[in-house]
């Protein structure tokens, strides 16, 4: 462009105007999306600045949907909470749907378009598009191929059907790195065709679960999340038979476990089966497998219904004879068509890809949101093949490892700036709903598709009402209204279809062969890796091992034995020629024989966080999509040697009646009688208030899944301190939740406690603080002054629950970790809480902020708060409901009815500091002939 | 006991027995060239030292206290550890000075001023730690109660707040225990300066003193009335600095025992620090005449009895703890013995409680090195308890999942021997100003001793 001399004279006039220009620019750009967006309950008349305002939206989780609700405060999203109109999830969220808010401010997104490494711009990508491949409609497009994830959306599909009718040739290629190709396998076997399987855990009163995980993350976690604590709260007793490969959140609620290497799983599954009338041979089963069989094959007999569920990493054998099982049993599963609509199974479909590439087939490359050079086995190899291609294109949020690869890399919206719609796993319909507008130049997946088919622009917003314009009966707008208010189309979770499993045929089962079976697994804090430039997601602790920012490999203490390694120490792991250097993990309760290791890590091109953290377990695989790895030697040794962790003690030492009391189901009553805190001390109770805050948290329903940690991290700044400030002990999460190793005669399982502030009455840390930082309020909050703290941590020297958090550094201000002092991270920041600066303490508030505006609404109409009006972010985020919170001194308050419980107790109940937050003990319900 | 040596004195040696004697001995090295060389040399080291306590102390200002090793579990390091053993030296001069005044033990004379020196800046070092362990250092006027537009107060139920009080008053009262017997010593210096300048400001600091009898008598009364009034002071200091810990209802800290054991374990470090300058004042000056070996003889004895105390406290932490049969307390002995820490644990019963029974054997009461050695080892064993105190009680607290161990960084480090070196280099600096022993007091002794 050619501009005259005195255009680009800047003078004091000119800089002024660029200035203010830049300055509008920048504060337009945070803010509500052009296009009309519709509140979750209420339509405020106007924006009230400062006022939360929350919409239905939703969230995908490999490739599926979970509704959310997103909290924004002056256009922009600070909070996502479970939506609970999404009826498969229940209400409650993970720690990747909390987490999802952090993400979209992360600076190391991309913003623009890039070509060869330099930038580019939208317009360029079009126009060598419509010159090059996608020219190509006379050869039908041939040599074109498109690479996904799992595709569930409506809209989506019809886009890709829209590209595979412009370009007949185009190959699709679809997978997931945490795959559910086992389960596919299972339901092709005994159906004869794909099915989703959807448990009801809630509806069995015996489950039999064969190294699976249903309470592990995944994108059916919710719903049996939720399922389960409905079960357990009911006073219909459950009981759970887990045989396992290693330590899960399912097992850690077993009532009789055992713990086998992944093999054994199988001669497992036909035992059972042969009780139920299924000649599967004379499997050999040690004593301790045959006891198991023997109990779980009685209680199934017994049951009402019975349920058994096949872990992911077993073969579609043994799934295909679970089904089997529980069509014998009428066991509460609904059987769905796939939302998946694709026929390949994903390992099939990875392998086809990289024998494509490989071969040169491939001319014009497409990646939607996936990342096959970080997938596959060898990253080098296939970045090489793919560099190759003459076009290549990687569509994605971040420019990552397979972006580097492609000439192109095109930036995609994230999920919160992007119309769109998702099936959940249960079928129905979810909508995206942007909550604000692009932070940068980038595009949703729709939109990228239909640029792709060189269709009329149109917006992605445009895009999803045109594919759901039949959908909407005569009047499209109020329906279009109703569904973005609620988040979920009406209706459109489809009916379960009857069919009817077949007997499954039985392969020979071979004896575990000669050194470790290592079972990869999604990993609990960054799934398949793709949120790995998470902070937040980084930084929470593994549910058994409590490690953060790393993956190490969780040995059993006989294996770490047999090879001279601890906790923490290095080793090397060895299948063929391929070597990694990881961190042993040695855990009682995993089998001899069999290692676990989480997916995820290992990335070098995740961004900031994520990069270098852990190690890629997938260079051990043939391709990188195997999730069972026979073979491989272990060793001490190697570079890497260091664990972090947030909790390095997980035995109860004799404490469990001050901690973690455990009654057996038929003794709870006379055994936690004596519990009852004494409440005959020297200090005169609080004197009377209309309020008395308190919080239960059921240690029964909790399973370690984190999000309550999470989503107070979220809802109060709380700040991340990176792995070397981990390390020196220093992690700020106000929650957390605390494991324990419950010895019991068949095998250990674990307990989770979540533990926050304990808002004691008589509160150990008031007294001590020298300027009275640390108080109480007339409703019973035990409260910290931030601005009136001077950091004499004596508080938390003399905090007996050592739940108190201390600035050490400028975490929040000043000394962020990585790249999270940067502009766009601390627009998530809550305005309703403060941001704590170095040197002063900081904890649990039991979310004042939402007492506060709970408060204001209640006096504005001259009333006391309501029952479950406030819920602290943790009470809303739990999956399970194991935290209820609210008002003691309303005696028909669900905190004051669970007082009353025979299980309520409170913890360190002994030093009389009468904690508000208090617990309902563990109960397990011990299969006959065995006793707590 | 009236032993003497070659005719001398039991307290004073052959170099010591005239007023014209001792009184040029003593301010020699304040008014006459002395060989420097030695002197330098420390200096030297100790100004070495110095710089890199306030560097670390600047770094930490800067950057945070992150710098150290404290966590959210062991949120105490360091710098509670060193405060508490500074302020134990801290406590013994005065509590030296003034005992032994009121119980009329004259051998005092020989000491009471370095040691009463001692205390003043051991006292002021000790109280830069809780300042520097503060997370806000620069708001550290909040537990001060001052008028101001929010209406707040300090939080007068907090043992920081008693603590602050506590020291703050201790420190003033030994600066005017200290002065007040110093003034005599002023004059005679006033007296002997040749060099005008010099002589003015002696003076001037001398407030006139012309040595009449009633300077004489006022000086006493007051002198002997302050020391009535410093023993019980000092043993409440001491304790309120053990109530940062006892008013706690953490496992290990929640101990009556504490003050008094507190209070014993100031006077045994502080002794041991008495001993160390002692040796080092008879090495540098020549001071033979002045600190004889008798002195370390009966310094010894006071720390055989200290030893033993510190022994029998420490069996009756663990006798309590059995005693109550609380699982917390119970399983805090335990971790002590095999904890992370238990080499300094035992490290800390033998610095503290069995090597100084070598003081049974008259020998060792006698060998100055082997007095000194034992001093060394009884300052670290103190050390030793004062940071285990800290690290085994919060990293082995109540709840089993926040137990945790304490990685100490090269800040930790740097302040605590950078103190020390600050230490010694405001002590090198003492002694050319100001008579590192009472020269009237001295010759007091000298007077009754050969009047006997």
């Amino acid at each position: 462009m050619n501009r005259t001399p005195a255009e680009l004279h800047t003078n004091r006039r000119r800089a002024l105007q660029l200035l203010s220009s830049s300055l509008a620019i920048a504060l337009t750009r945070c803010g509500e999306p052009r296009e009309e967006i519709v509140p979750y309950v209420e339509m405020p008349e106007r924006l009230v600045p400062g006022i939360p305002v929350r919409y239905a939206t939703a969230l995908p989780m490999a490739g599926y949907g979970r509704g959310v609700l997103g909290i924004t405060i002056d256009g922009r999203p600070i909070k996502l909470e479970g939506n609970p109109r999404d009826e498969f999830g229940g209400g409650g969220t993970d720690i990747f749907a909390e987490s999802a808010v952090l993400s979209l401010y992360d600076p190391d997104r991309s913003r623009i378009p890039i070509k060869d490494g330099i930038v580019a711009s939208w317009e360029q990508f079009s126009g060598e598009w419509a010159n090059g491949p996608g020219a190509g409609t006379a050869n039908g497009g041939a040599g074109m191929a498109l690479v996904t994830g799992r595709i569930t959306s409506p809209t989506m599909l019809a886009g890709i059907t829209a590209l595979k009718m412009r370009y007949p040739e185009l190959r699709q290629y679809r997978y997931e790195a945490a795959h559910d190709d086992a389960p596919r396998l299972g339901a092709q076997r005994a159906f004869g065709r794909n099915l989703d399987v959807i448990p009801h855990l809630g509806q069995a009163d015996v489950i039999v679960v064969l190294d699976a995980d249903p309470l592990g993350p995944g994108p059916n976690f919710l719903h049996n999340a939720n399922e389960f604590s409905l079960r357990r709260n009911s006073q219909q007793p459950q009981r759970i038979h887990v045989a396992e490969s290693g330590l899960t959140l399912m097992g850690a609620m077993a009532d009789r476990r055992i713990a086998v290497r992944p093999q054994r799983i199988a001669q497992i599954a036909r035992a059972l089966a042969s009780g139920f009338g299924v000649n599967t041979g004379a499997p050999g089963l040690s004593p301790s497998e045959t006891a198991f069989v023997q109990t779980a094959a009685a209680d199934l007999k017994q049951a009402g219904r019975g349920l058994i569920l096949a872990g992911e990493t077993q073969s579609g054998s043994v799934h295909a004879l679970a089904h089997f099982l529980n069509s014998q049993l009428h066991a509460p599963v609904d059987l769905l068509n796939p939302a998946d609509p694709e026929e390949q199974n994903h390992a099939a479909s990875f392998s086809a890809f990289l024998r494509d590439v490989e071969s040169g087939q491939i001319r014009s490359l497409i990646i939607l949101d996936a990342n096959p050079v970080y997938d596959s086995a060898d990253s080098r190899q296939l970045a090489k093949a793919i560099a190759a291609i003459p076009f290549s294109v990687h569509c994605g949020c971040y420019a990552n490892e397979t972006a580097d690869a492609c000439r192109w890399h095109l930036p995609l919206s994230h999920p919160l700036e992007s119309w769109g719609d998702l099936k959940s796993p249960g079928g129905a319909t979810l909508l995206m709903q942007p909550l604000i507008r692009t932070l940068y130049d980038t595009r949703s997946s729709a939109e990228l598709l239909n640029l792709l088919t060189m269709a009329a622009p149109m917006g992605a917003r445009d895009l999803v009402r045109a594919n759901w314009m039949p959908s909407g009966g005569s009047d499209f707008e109020q329906w279009w209204r109703q569904s973005l208010t609620a988040g979920v189309v009406p209706n459109s979770a489809p009916a379960p279809v009857s069919a009817t499993a077949a007997m499954p045929s039985f392969e020979t089962v071979q004896d575990p062969p000669q050194g470790v079976t290592l079972s990869l697994v999604p990993s609990p804090s960054v799934w398949d890796g793709r949120y790995a430039n998470n902070a937040w997601l980084q930084e929470c602790p593994a549910p058994f091992t409590k490690e953060v920012w790393g993956n190490a490999v969780q040995l059993s203490p006989e294996d770490a034995a047999r090879i001279g390694v601890g906790f923490g120490d290095a080793i090397i792991l060895r299948r063929g020629y391929s070597e990694i250097e990881a961190v042993a993990a040695v855990l009682k309760g995993q089998p001899q024989g069999a290692a676990r290791a989480f997916l995820g890590q290992g990335r070098w091109r995740a961004g900031d966080i994520g990069n270098g953290i852990g190690v890629r377990m997938t260079a051990l695989c043939p391709t990188g999509l195997e999730r069972q790895i026979d073979g491989i030697s272990i060793r001490a040794g190697g570079k890497t040697g260091l664990i972090h962790t947030t909790q390095y003690h997980t035995k109860l030492e004799g404490r469990d009646e001050d901690i973690f009391p455990l009654a057996a189901s038929a003794q709870i009553a006379s055994r936690l009688a004596q519990l009852k805190p004494d409440t005959g001390g020297i200090v005169p109770p609080l004197p009377a208030d209309p309020y008395a805050w308190a919080m239960v948290i059921d240690n029964n329903l909790c399973i370690g899944c984190n999000a309550c940690v999470i989503a107070c991290q979220a809802e109060n700044n709380v700040a991340v301190v990176g792995p070397d400030e981990v390390d020196l002990g220093r992690d700020m999460h106000w929650l957390r939740v605390d494991v324990y190793e419950l010895d019991e005669a068949d095998g250990l399982r674990r307990g989770f406690q979540p533990v926050p502030c304990m808002h004691c009455e008589t509160a150990p840390c008031e007294p001590v603080c020298p300027v009275a930082a640390s108080v109480h309020d007339h409703e019973g909050l035990n409260v910290q002054v931030y601005n009136r703290c001077i950091g004499t941590r004596f508080c938390e020297s003399n905090c007996p629950y050592k739940v108190r958090r201390f600035n050490f550094f400028g975490y929040s201000r000043g000394q962020e970790y990585g790249n999270l002092g940067q502009p766009p991270v601390r627009a998530q920041h809550n305005p309703n809480v403060s941001v704590r600066g170095r040197g002063v303490m900081e904890k649990c508030t039991y979310c004042v902020q939402r007492i506060s505006a709970a408060r204001k609404n209640a006096e504005k109409e001259d009333r006391l708060i309501r029952d479950g009006e406030v819920k602290p972010a943790c009470a809303v985020a739990c999956p399970t409901h194991a935290i209820q919170f609210g008002n003691r001194n309303d005696a028909n308050s669900a905190v004051a009815q669970l007082q009353h419980d025979p299980r309520h107790f409170s913890l360190l109940a002994h030093l009389d500091t009468r904690p508000r937050t208090t617990y309902l003990a563990k109960v397990w319900n011990p299969p006959a002939g065995q006793t707590g | 006991m009236s032993a003497t040596i070659d005719g001398a004195s039991r307290w004073l040696g052959p170099g010591a027995q005239s007023s014209e004697q001792i009184t040029a001995l003593i301010s020699a090295p304040i008014l006459e060239r002395l060989s420097w060389r030695n002197w330098w040399i420390a200096f030297l080291a100790a100004s070495a030292l110095t710089v890199i306590m306030w560097i670390s102390a600047i770094y930490l200002l800067a950057e945070g206290i992150g710098v150290w090793g404290v966590n959210s579990v062991i949120v105490w390091g360091f710098a509670i550890a060193n405060y508490v053993w500074w302020i134990g030296i801290g406590n013994a001069g005065t509590l030296i000075s003034a005992l032994l005044l009121l119980t009329h033990q004259q051998w005092r004379s020989s000491l009471n001023r370095f040691a009463e020196t001692m205390t003043l800046f051991a006292a002021s070092i000790a109280g830069l730690f809780p300042i520097f362990h503060l997370g806000r250092p620069y708001v550290l006027y909040w537990i001060v109660p001052y008028p101001n537009r929010m209406g707040l107060w300090p939080q007068w139920r907090s043992a920081l707040v008693w603590d602050f009080w506590a020291i703050s008053v201790y420190i003033l009262f030994s600066f005017l225990f200290w002065y007040a017997g110093l003034i005599p010593d002023l004059a005679v210096l006033r007296d002997r300066a040749r060099n005008p300048t010099t002589r003015r400001i002696y003076g001037a600091f001398a407030l006139g003193w012309r040595g009449s009898a009633r300077h004489w008598d006022i000086q006493q009364r007051m002198y002997r009335a302050m020391a009535a009034i410093a023993v019980p002071m000092v043993c409440l200091v001491h304790s309120i600095v053990a109530l940062d810990f006892a008013a706690s209802l953490m496992p290990g800290w929640q101990e009556t025992i504490f003050p008094p054991y507190f209070v014993v374990g100031a006077l045994y470090s502080g002794f041991g620090i008495v001993v160390i300058l002692a040796a080092s004042l008879r090495w540098g000056f020549g001071f033979e005449s002045l600190i004889t070996r008798e002195h370390f003889e009966v310094i010894a004895r006071v720390l055989l009895a200290a030893a033993t105390v510190m022994g029998i406290s420490y069996a009756a932490e663990w006798f309590t703890a059995w005693y109550s049969n609380d699982a917390a307390d119970v399983s805090q002995v335990i971790y002590q013995f095999t904890g992370t820490y238990w080499p300094m644990y035992l490290g800390q019963l033998l610095f503290n409680c069995i090597i100084p029974q070598v003081f049974w054997w008259p020998a060792a009461r006698r060998s100055i090195t082997a007095v000194v050695v034992v001093s060394v080892i009884i300052n670290i064993g103190m050390w030793f308890e004062r940071i285990l105190i800290v690290w085994n009680t919060l990293g082995h607290g109540h709840m089993p999942s926040a137990w945790r161990i304490f990685l100490p960084t090269f800040w930790d480090w740097s302040l605590l021997f950078g103190s020390l070196g600050f230490f010694a280099f405001l002590f090198l600096l003492f002694t050319r100003v100001l008579p590192a022993v009472s020269i009237h007091e001295v010759n007091l002794l000298r007077h009754e001793e050969q009047k006997a």
